[in-house]
């Protein structure tokens, strides 16, 4: 018996020496540097994308060995809010900017880069200064961004053409736009897949951003201030409850990527609020006649905010201050956010590269190099919604907008709940 | 002594188990109840002392009362669909008249049981489906067209739609255990009835029911402790929408304290269900008994 229990003890104390698992690594494991390098992007073609460069970047510099690990947006917001205050967090990691980026800041674990940025101006100069400026916080710069974004109206040529109609650039000129539509037999003008919830805070992050001055709204999305009392938010609300009306019953039970595939690419749906980083999937799925332009989220005739912004933000990578190899960790970044590698990017992995000069050889699309210019000649880039305010206000936005569009809620419910929200965070 | 000494390594063995628990249920219950009266997100280092402010926002927080509705209507669906339905079900499979085929259907009804609930959820997905589903062109097909519906997207028939995927997959595992009770009955008990003249319905009602009432208790345990923490088929059918159609308690938790960074207000919404499922546990455990003094 006592034979037994000691047998059992002993299993019980060797158990976590069994159970420790072992953690992928490839390329150069028993290489003296180590880089653990966290991101976001575990689908392809990213994915083996970054498994190319790895193991290119590993192969140029045999003494350094990156260990990666990715998990899919949600997940990887929740895993890295985890781990980034510990001492778990990972060497290198990818940010958005906004106030995702400032809460990773928060932490106090990111590592301040004004040093780096200065030491090589030719590396850093390259780099897009409105993608910096979504990184910098009151003049220290905590990130390198390596792509950069932006949502537009994107419409089919063909059809547009067939019934004589303009790019509109005010909302009755759109609404005008989506009535001549329907009429002309497009039951859905407007495609979109609501069961996304990002896909509706896209939408109401703009039209806050076009309706709203803007001193107002960065007080109301600021936790310590925000109050949404201005009446222009419900009005807000009205525009997207009535521009849910072009978007078909259907829209609430189908994602952004089915109505995207479906209903847009198919010519079913001639408009639709797309992202420039979506181009290549759109490319994949449309028939070769297919002709698309894009135009940017009209002005509003009462709205306060800049017409000239455009919705969308740099995405980028961090720095651990507690990493091993401060130096290897930016030896390395610089290689990946390069024309090169930027170009890599723009063409397999389809993001827009805001590295200057990525973005010129063959391969790309001649809609980026027309969504290049655009971000470019925008007044300023307007961060996501939901990288713009706290989650307790956008998550009440975002489930408000799907139940207005069902019909459901009305714009002054909702903005009651987000009343509430704003003020729960003081 | 000798005595002593074996109680001694009962309880020694006794011991993992008991550590085990400690480590996984008590201690983060008990953590759980301290993070209640605080607010923090998960990436702050410190947490503050917010008093009964999580447990005042609970009762005034109108997606609490929406999830809560909707839990109940998954319990008593739940209740209904597959503890009354799957004890039919089990005492007409083991009737004569099935014994036969009876291995047969009770892997027919036991199947889904074994499928992971993701593909379970992904496979209802295209059941549901507005623009190619199964459910809206099988009823077309038979000339229903009247009663298509985007089931999802709407909010009178998305919650029923979720609960119904529940009850497709649970039904057989209820009914099996109903069976594997049922077989446990004496047999002369019923021979005894049919001496009697006790007809089918009659046998159900007087011996049946009666005999199950054990396994009446863990499956009445099991459905409506599983309806007030069910997650999974909201998260994946429908992220708790549209809007908050088809939030529940542990999906609201989830997202309070995930997306939302509240975890303060998570672990309060977590003590809300655990109070709720405690409850309501121990109704039943005193209002059924735990079985004891039928083997006495």
């Amino acid at each position: 018996m006592k034979k037994l229990l000691v047998a059992f003890m002993v299993m019980l104390a060797l158990a976590p020496v069994f159970a420790g698992g072992s953690s992928e690594s490839s390329g150069n494991a028993d290489a003296e540097t180590q880089i653990f390098f966290f991101h976001r992007w575990p689908n392809d073609p990213k994915n083996s994308m970054f498994n190319d460069l790895l193991a290119q970047y590993m192969e140029e510099n045999p003494d350094v060995n990156i260990e990666m690990d990715c998990i899919l947006n949600d997940q990887y917001k929740e895993r890295i809010r985890m781990i980034v205050s510990t001492n778990d967090v990972p060497d290198v990691f990818s940010s958005w900017s906004g106030t995702f980026a400032e809460e990773m800041i928060a932490s106090g674990n990111v590592l301040a880069l004004n040093d780096i940025y200065e030491a090589d101006p030719e590396w850093s100069g390259r780099l897009a200064s409105a993608s910096v400026a979504g990184f910098t916080f009151d003049g220290t710069i905590y990130g390198i961004p390596w792509s950069q974004d932006g949502k537009v109206f994107f419409y089919n040529k063909t059809i547009f053409e067939e019934l004589g109609l303009e790019v509109p650039t005010t909302w009755t000129e759109f609404i005008a736009v989506l009535d001549a539509l329907k009429a002309a037999g497009y039951e859905i003008p407007l495609a979109e897949g609501l069961v996304d919830q990002w896909a509706v805070l896209h939408y109401l992050g703009t039209i806050n951003q076009r309706m709203i001055d803007e001193e107002t709204l960065a007080k109301d999305y600021d936790p310590a201030t925000g109050e949404f009392t201005d009446p222009l938010y419900v009005t807000a609300l009205e525009k997207w409850q009535q521009l849910t009306t072009y978007m078909g019953d259907i829209a609430s039970a189908i994602d952004h990527e089915t109505a995207r595939n479906t209903m847009f690419a198919t010519g079913e749906s001639p408009i639709m609020y797309l992202q420039f980083a979506e181009i290549p999937m759109l490319e994949q799925v449309i028939p070769e006649d297919f002709e698309y332009g894009f135009f940017n989220f009209p002005a509003f005739e009462e709205g306060k905010g800049d017409p000239n912004a455009l919705t969308g933000a740099p995405e980028g990578f961090m720095i651990s201050n507690k990493a091993e190899n401060i130096d290897a960790c930016v030896d390395f970044l610089k290689w990946l956010v390069s024309p090169e590698r930027g170009y890599i990017l723009s063409t397999v992995g389809g993001d827009m590269s805001c590295v200057d000069g990525a973005l010129d050889g063959e391969g790309i699309y001649e809609s980026q190099k027309e969504a290049l210019a655009m971000i470019q000649n925008a007044s300023y880039l307007a961060a996501w919604f939901d990288n713009a305010c706290d989650p307790s206000v956008y998550v009440v936005y975002g489930q408000g907008g799907q139940a207005i569009a069902t019909g459901d809620a009305t714009p002054e419910s909702v903005m009651a709940q987000v009343q509430a929200a704003a003020a729960s965070l003081h | 002594m000798n005595t002593r000494k074996k109680n001694l390594g009962a309880l020694l063995f006794c011991l993992p188990g008991l550590l085990i628990l400690a480590v996984f249920v008590y201690f983060p219950l008990i953590e759980n109840i301290i993070y209640s009266f605080q607010s923090f997100s998960l990436s702050s280092s410190s947490k503050t002392f917010v008093g009964l402010n999580n447990y005042k926002e609970l009762f005034s927080d109108p997606v609490i009362w929406q999830s809560f509705k909707n839990n109940v209507l998954y319990a008593v669906v739940s209740v209904v669909m597959q503890v009354f339905f799957g004890l039919i079900l089990a005492a007409i499979l083991e009737d004569k008249v099935f014994r036969r085929s009876e291995s047969f259907f009770q892997t027919v009804f036991f199947i889904p049981t074994l499928l992971s609930l993701t593909v379970v959820c992904l496979l209802f997905e295209f059941v549901y489906n507005p623009q190619m589903g199964l459910l809206n062109s099988f009823l077309e097909a038979i000339g229903l067209d009247s009663l298509t519906r985007i089931w999802l997207g709407n909010r009178d028939t998305a919650m029923l739609s979720i609960i119904a995927v529940s009850q497709w997959q649970s039904f057989g595992y209820v009914t099996m255990l109903f069976i594997v009770a049922i077989q446990k009955i004496p047999s002369d008990l019923y021979e005894a009835a049919i001496v009697d003249g006790a007809g089918k319905i009659r046998r159900f009602f007087t011996i049946t029911c009666p005999m199950v009432k054990q396994m009446f208790f863990v499956t009445m345990v099991l459905t409506v402790s599983g309806a007030f923490t069910v997650f999974n088929e909201p998260y994946i059918l429908t992220g708790g929408g549209p809007g908050t159609a088809t939030m529940v308690l542990s999906l609201h938790m989830y997202q309070t304290g995930f997306v939302m960074n509240r975890m303060g207000y998570a672990s309060t919404i977590a003590m809300l269900i655990f109070v709720i499922t405690a409850v309501l546990s121990s109704v039943q455990f005193f209002s059924f008994g735990t079985g004891k003094e039928e083997r006495e």
